[in-house]
């Protein structure tokens, strides 16, 4: 009779689970069919822009009846998780964000629908509405891979306050900009700020390309001992003196931070950094921060940067995935998206619109000039490597335990068997 | 057979090999190290990169001699063995004191314990992350406090060895109450009547040190020295917050390279192999620290 009961109870825990695991693959089958027909997931990286796509999801289910679901993963680690993800064809996102350093690996692994044959038909998108550049920016191998999420320039930040009391103008040329620097520290204040600490690369690369200078030549041969580089890195130690101290060790967003609530003269940055000067919290200087073009060197270049957007080859319901995509970045949204409060996509027919420049007084650099040579982050799938050794041998000639030359010589033969792992062609 | 064939259910239960009590952790552990352990030897032989989608090669043994060539894996070792010397040159030494001074029963004791075991007890990216504040150049209250003393600002996580100097710092203030715990519990298995019949003999506190407490604390110093090896080969999340293992790799670890190698660089093949390298000068350490607990009580 006891032997009876218990097995009597084991049975009644054991068939509720049996029912629960049925009805749960029941569920799952039932979601994939969903999904299929009407249902999409975005992966997202937290950003000003996230938030704002974030912000058209309600509408977009409202119009299109087609459901939207959407995670969030760091930066740290949001691309491995993406590659891993593509790599096992798990078909686990249907549109997913990216940034534009990561397109090459992306390419390289096929990872990416090419976005053509939608962009061509959609009238609600209007590629001709963008700037050449901004077209070309999520191209790879002649394929549109992802969509331009933001368009940020490396810019001139100015205290417009500073510059006004010392009657200095924005900098056209890089001399120009360390003297006005020199002459602000003079007063008191910083004179500039650049991130001389782990994204030291970013104001690296800009100024060697500015300079006249390339990372590397059309063969994949690294040429960053040239007199133009060594001459580039030599201005960015040189910026050093007219910085604050902490520069040494600041990141993008520390100088952005710096930039906006202390008293500095001058920054180097990405406009997509604007949103911190919408903050309140962070910008102690509201009213006073102007923008200008970066100063030109021995060549005319925009250092391009920016998010991309795209759908993933493995996604499961691409063509509800380009519907969201045109509802959030289409012209008939493009005004709303900006004042949601994300970094700006570029679109030309919005940058001079008044309202928009009133609040963002950035939009105007988006024009980027036709005689300038845009150059964005290098499409190279060994470019994190690539960058760590630069940044490594940047570090050892602004801390000064190595000479410009001798860090660089050595820079150029230590990035040769790195370069010689890129795929070719 | 007879014998066993008239025990009872809960008497056969009972007379069960020890085996069969351990072999749930024994699974379970085999799962969670011996299963992955294996792998990563595994795939340190293939050349997996995250961005390749390619089928996985065999490689034999070229990414343990790209990693041996390469000069960041010297460079990084060295920098780890620095960190080493440099953080059981403070922590032994001021953890000995503090026990010391605690072990006197003064007025007091029980709270400094409490306070000072207090930094133990933080998650070390929070500690990172604070420091890093604190040793900031032009905002830092270090600092500002040095500022106070007259003395010139320093760059702290500026160079290599400010960053050096400051990782220690921070690691000592959370490594410290740890060693001081492990001579406080050496100190309390002493019998007192040692320290009495030294008193009695009439020998110094230095003499008392020398030739009492010190030989008897000696084998729980070892076991000491040998954690804290590993620990600063594995040390990762406080040069993670501190410095990022910068300026450039002036602070980066061998922990941390394998961890760019792999994380930042997606080569995760070669990062493996930089994982079984670790091990493999780990493995010396595992068995002297074995052979160390053997003397303590």
């Amino acid at each position: 009779m006891k032997g009876l009961t218990v097995s009597l109870g084991k049975r009644n825990r054991v068939l509720p689970i049996i029912v629960a695991i049925a009805l749960a693959l029941t569920g799952c089958s039932k979601g994939s069919s969903d999904k299929a027909s009407g249902e999409i997931n975005i992966f997202l990286i937290p950003s000003p822009s996230s938030t704002s796509i974030q912000s058209f999801i309600p509408e977009f289910e409202k119009q299109t009846g087609i459901k939207v679901n959407f995670s969030e993963t760091p930066y740290g680690e949001a691309h491995q998780k993406q590659l891993l993800s593509y790599n096992q064809k798990a078909g686990a996102y249907d549109i997913a964000q990216f940034d534009n350093s990561f397109l090459a690996p992306f390419c390289q692994a096929k990872a990416m629908l090419p976005l053509d044959s939608y962009i061509s038909k959609s009238k609600e998108y209007d590629i001709g509405d963008f700037s050449q550049a901004q077209q070309d920016y999520g191209k790879c191998k002649g394929e549109t891979l992802g969509l331009t999420l933001s368009t940020e320039p490396m810019i001139q930040w100015y205290r417009t306050d500073i510059y006004e009391k010392l009657g200095l103008t924005p900098a056209k040329t890089w001399d120009e900009y360390y003297n006005n620097a020199k002459k602000i520290q003079a007063s008191g204040s910083g004179g500039q700020i650049m991130g001389f600490g782990p994204n030291v690369s970013w104001w690296w690369m800009t100024l060697v390309w500015s300079f006249g200078g390339q990372l590397y030549d059309d063969n994949l041969n690294p040429t960053v001992n040239s007199k133009e580089a060594v001459a580039a890195t030599d201005y960015l130690k040189k910026l050093i003196a007219v910085s604050p101290k902490g520069a040494i060790t600041a990141n993008g967003d520390d100088v952005t931070s710096r930039f906006l609530g202390e008293d500095i003269g001058a920054m180097l940055n990405y406009s997509g950094y604007y949103g911190m000067a919408l903050d309140e919290k962070i910008n102690k200087n509201k009213g006073k921060i102007g923008t200008a073009p970066m100063p030109i060197g021995a060549a005319d270049i925009t250092h391009l940067a920016g998010w991309n957007i795209g759908i993933p080859s493995d996604a499961k319901n691409p063509d509800a995935a380009w519907k969201f995509l045109e509802f959030v970045f289409g012209k008939t949204n493009a005004k709303a998206y900006l004042q949601s409060g994300a970094a700006a996509i570029g679109r030309q027919s919005i940058i001079n619109d008044a309202e928009l420049v009133a609040t963002n007084p950035y939009l105007p650099q988006l024009t980027i000039s036709a005689s300038s040579r845009v150059e964005r982050y290098p499409q190279i799938a060994v470019w994190p490597e690539f960058e760590t050794a630069a940044i490594d041998a940047v570090s050892q000639v602004l801390t000064g335990k190595k000479a410009t030359q001798a860090a660089l010589d050595a820079l150029n033969e230590k990035l040769k068997p790195i370069l010689a792992k890129e795929p070719r062609g | 057979m007879g014998l066993v064939g008239t025990l009872t259910r809960k008497q056969r239960r009972l007379t069960r090999p020890i085996g069969h009590y351990t072999l749930g952790t024994w699974v379970l552990l085999a799962l969670t190290i011996l299963v992955p352990l294996l792998y990563g030897i595994y795939i340190s032989l293939l050349d997996i990169n995250l961005a390749s989608f390619l089928a996985p090669q065999f490689v034999g043994l070229k990414n343990y001699t790209t990693a041996l060539q390469a000069s960041e894996t010297w460079s990084t070792l060295r920098i780890t063995i620095a960190l080493m010397f440099l953080g059981m040159i403070v922590q032994i030494p001021c953890g000995i004191i503090l026990a010391v001074a605690l072990h006197q029963q003064l007025r007091g004791t029980k709270i400094f314990r409490s306070i000072l075991i207090t930094p133990m007890l933080l998650t070390p990216v929070a500690v990172g992350l604070t420091f890093r504040f604190m040793f900031d150049t032009d905002l830092g209250v270090i600092n500002w406090f040095i500022g106070k003393l007259g003395i010139e600002s320093v760059n702290w996580l500026g160079s290599q060895t400010s960053g050096l100097v400051a990782i220690v710092i921070v690691d000592s203030w959370q490594s410290i109450p740890f060693v001081m715990l492990l001579i406080l519990a050496a100190l309390s298995a002493i019998p007192t009547s040692l320290f009495e019949a030294a008193t009695v003999d009439g020998a110094s506190n230095r003499q008392v040190f020398r030739l009492i407490t010190a030989p008897l604390i000696t084998p729980t110093l070892l076991v000491i020295v040998m954690i804290k090896i590993m620990d600063f080969l594995k040390l990762f999340d406080t040069i993670f917050m501190l410095t990022r293992g910068g300026p450039g790799n002036a602070t980066t670890t061998l922990g941390l390279w394998t961890y760019k190698t792999g994380f930042v660089f997606l080569e995760l093949s070669r990062a493996a192999a930089l994982g079984v390298i670790i091990l493999i000068i780990t493995m010396p350490v595992y068995f002297l620290w074995r052979k160390s607990t053997r003397n303590v009580r």
